[in-house]
């Protein structure tokens, strides 16, 4: 026992000193608030200054509604119109020439872009916007509805309705959606809010395993190459060696944890969110120790034949694609939490984890479910850890030739 | 101290070792030589129980391996490593607490280490900065830091420069008297001749060659006299103890019988000669290596000189 302290204390010390753990630390918080809130900041920050828009408007009678609407509707913050619409070619009798010389304006920068009403527009509902760049979603947007608005309100007007009056009957209703926990509380809280909260949680624990994944085979590459394991195995077992190693590591991946959870209050604090609640905050941590331990057997079964940093490489690769699968399927399962699809899903040891972590959020499956699921896991990571330590004792010593499949599992078998 | 007895390894395509015996004592060094790939390494691997033998037994003081052996023994692999990103310090007193060493008393020896090798002022700073000369002092002070009972050296002088070579051979003689047990391979056998008074010869996985020095060299030297005098020389040739001599002006080698005394001889040639010089020749380590194998029809490695 002391034997394994003395490795975990080693390994936890002298990793969490490490570049590439402290880089991880604060990255994925990083990575978490740019995803997660920087294209909101970006698409919301507005215009600063009056946007000129030509306009061909062959029916002349879009053009002065429309300067009223964008003057109305859309202003900046000191009070200036957002938009300015200026009409193009008015002098010019076709079409072509008119479109000619709104192209060059659009290419000198004296205007931002161009919309075209052909006369066909009341029948075909079409018009165009031209611009060198049609990516600001937001003014498109605008522009779109201002037209939009326009257009119907001439229709309702031709059929003899009142556009204000239809405005009020076919106003939009609310609805709010409302997730009721176990215990009968209330709780309102939209679809995002939980998409959130259980990507947050996915993420986390991909990019938890990932980084202290890589972290324990570089470690064991290192010390193949360096040909320390020779005196390690002298010292002490390789059981004792490799449970020290997970133990070190987990030290290290609650650490990181810790410091994100720590991140994670002080924001919903400060938002006032509740993302969940206490019991299924417990389930869940319980899942995702559960899950690392497993990957981490995992790690040191694939990682203890590995000499190369290539193979290192392509190691960390595969394993990736099985931690991302969750993401990838992660939406359907958010829309369908109860389809049986899920539920098997949810069985598969090396899913579990993540599965759960999509589905506890948005409902707690049954008691049932959540007991066999963590038998079922932790019976995996107790086989895993006993088929990793008996392909470790080996491999660890296989130094140059990587060996095969077959000869892996014929080591299980005799060993 | 061990006793190791019919020692069997076997890999997929070679039989590494093929029932090797030897044993050592407390306060002796056994030198294990051999060429590369004769099977040096796999014996050591074996002995510390980082591979599992095919077949034999390793005993310590008559019992069976249990893990309180490995805080007994120390060991200083043949292929040089360390932990290139730590430092000195915090590696030297990581290996001592695997062998269960408190980390006090670790910091405590390995300073004294530190400064016998003069490489205190490195004490703070990473491995990676070392020379490789220097690392390889640190792991072998790594390898006797929890003052074992059996230290075991996989060729422990390659890449040490003559000084540090001096250095080491006065720490294995002072091993010798602390009456520990230690077991270095090579494959210089002037080293091994310098050393140890014990040695096991091992090609090609088998031992060919082992017990006390001196025995050996008795028994595969040819006896042998080289000698400087004054007057005639041409009785030699006659002596009845004398197989056969090559005789010059003023020098002669004597090639000798098993049964001479050497005091008759020695009287009888001074009676009739004025000696400057006589003196057994013993054969090299590497000479009866050679002998032996290449008697046996068995190629030596290119790099057993």
């Amino acid at each position: 026992m002391k034997k394994i302290i003395a490795v975990a204390r080693w390994e936890y010390l002298e990793k969490i000193k490490s570049k590439a753990f402290l880089i991880s630390l604060f990255l994925m918080p990083l990575i978490m608030i740019a995803v997660g809130v920087l294209p909101v900041i970006l698409a919301d920050r507005p215009d600063s200054e009056t946007r000129v828009i030509g306009i061909i408007d062959e029916t002349k009678e879009i053009y002065q509604p429309l300067i009223h609407h964008l003057e109305e509707r859309f202003k900046l913050s000191d009070g200036r119109p957002n938009y300015f619409l200026r009409s193009i070619g008015d002098e010019m009798e076709s079409f072509l020439d008119k479109k000619i010389q709104a192209d060059s304006l659009v290419i000198s920068e004296e205007i931002q872009g161009y919309i075209i009403i052909r006369s066909s527009v009341m029948d075909d509902s079409l018009f165009e916007y031209r611009s060198s760049n049609v990516g600001n979603i937001r003014m498109i947007e605008n522009i779109k509805s201002a037209v939009r608005d326009i257009i119907i309100e001439k229709r309702l007007r031709s059929q003899g309705l009142d556009p204000d009056i239809v405005k009020e009957l076919t106003s939009p209703l609310e609805m709010r959606t409302i997730k009721l926990s176990k215990t009968g509380k209330e709780e309102e809280s939209g679809f995002g809010q939980i998409f959130f909260t259980a990507y947050t949680f996915v993420m986390m624990m991909m990019f938890l395993v990932l980084t202290s994944g890589q972290l324990l085979i570089r470690s064991m590459l290192e010390e193949k190459s360096n040909r320390v394991v020779e005196i390690l195995m002298s010292s002490c077992s390789a059981t004792q060696l490799m449970a020290g190693k997970i133990i070190g590591l987990s030290g290290l991946g609650l650490t990181q944890i810790g410091f994100w959870a720590i991140i994670g209050l002080a924001i919903s604090i400060k938002f006032a969110i509740t993302m969940i609640s206490l019991s299924s905050a417990f389930i869940l941590l319980i899942y995702f120790l559960l899950g690392y331990l497993l990957y981490a057997a995992i790690f040191v079964a694939a990682g203890s034949p590995v000499s190369t940093e290539q193979e290192a490489q392509q190691l960390t690769t595969y394993i990736t694609l099985i931690l991302v699968m969750p993401i990838v399927l992660a939406l359907p399962v958010m829309q369908d939490p109860d389809s049986t699809l899920v539920k098997v899903l949810s069985f598969i040891p090396l899913l579990t984890p993540t599965m759960m972590a999509l589905r506890i959020p948005i409902q707690m499956p049954s008691t049932m479910e959540v007991l066999l699921t963590i038998v079922l896991l932790s019976a995996s990571v107790v086989g895993a850890i006993w088929a990793a330590g008996k392909i470790f004792r080996t491999a660890i010593l296989i130094y140059g030739k990587r060996p095969t499949l077959f000869e892996i599992v014929k080591l299980l078998q005799t060993s | 101290m061990l006793s190791v007895s019919h020692l069997r390894k076997e890999y997929s395509t070679v039989v590494a070792v093929d029932d090797v015996s030897l044993q050592v004592q407390r306060g002796e060094i056994l030198g294990l030589i051999g060429p590369n790939g004769a099977g040096k390494t796999t014996t050591i691997r074996s002995i510390l129980h980082i591979i599992p033998p095919d077949s034999g037994t390793i005993t310590f003081d008559g019992k069976p391996f249990d893990e309180t052996i490995r805080n007994k023994v120390g060991y200083l692999p043949e292929e040089r490593g360390l932990y290139r990103k730590n430092k000195l310090l915090n590696t030297i007193v990581y290996f001592a607490s695997l062998k269960n060493i408190d980390r006090d008393t670790a910091k405590r020896r390995a300073y004294h280490w530190l400064e016998r090798f003069g490489l205190l002022m490195y004490h703070d700073a990473k491995v990676e900065e070392l020379s490789k000369g220097n690392q390889q002092k640190v792991q072998f002070i790594i390898s006797i830091l929890h003052d074992p009972e059996l230290v075991i050296l996989d060729e422990p002088f390659s890449g040490l420069d003559p000084v540090n070579q001096i250095a080491l051979k006065d720490i294995f003689l002072e091993l010798k008297k602390q009456n520990k047990a230690v077991i270095f391979s090579t494959h210089q056998m002037d080293q091994a001749e310098k050393l140890s008074e014990t040695i096991c010869l091992i090609n090609r996985g088998k031992v060919v060659l082992d017990g006390k020095l001196n025995d050996i060299k008795n028994r595969f030297g040819r006896k042998a006299v080289h000698l400087e005098f004054s007057g005639d020389g041409a009785f030699l040739t006659s002596l009845p103890s004398v197989r056969s001599a090559i005789v010059y002006e003023n020098y002669a080698e004597l090639e000798l019988d098993d049964s001479l005394q050497t005091s008759l001889l020695l009287s009888q040639l001074s009676q009739r000669l004025e000696l400057r010089r006589f003196e057994f020749i013993q054969p090299s380590l590497h000479s009866i290596f050679l002998e032996l194998v290449g008697s046996n029809g068995k190629k030596v490695g290119s790099e057993s000189e």
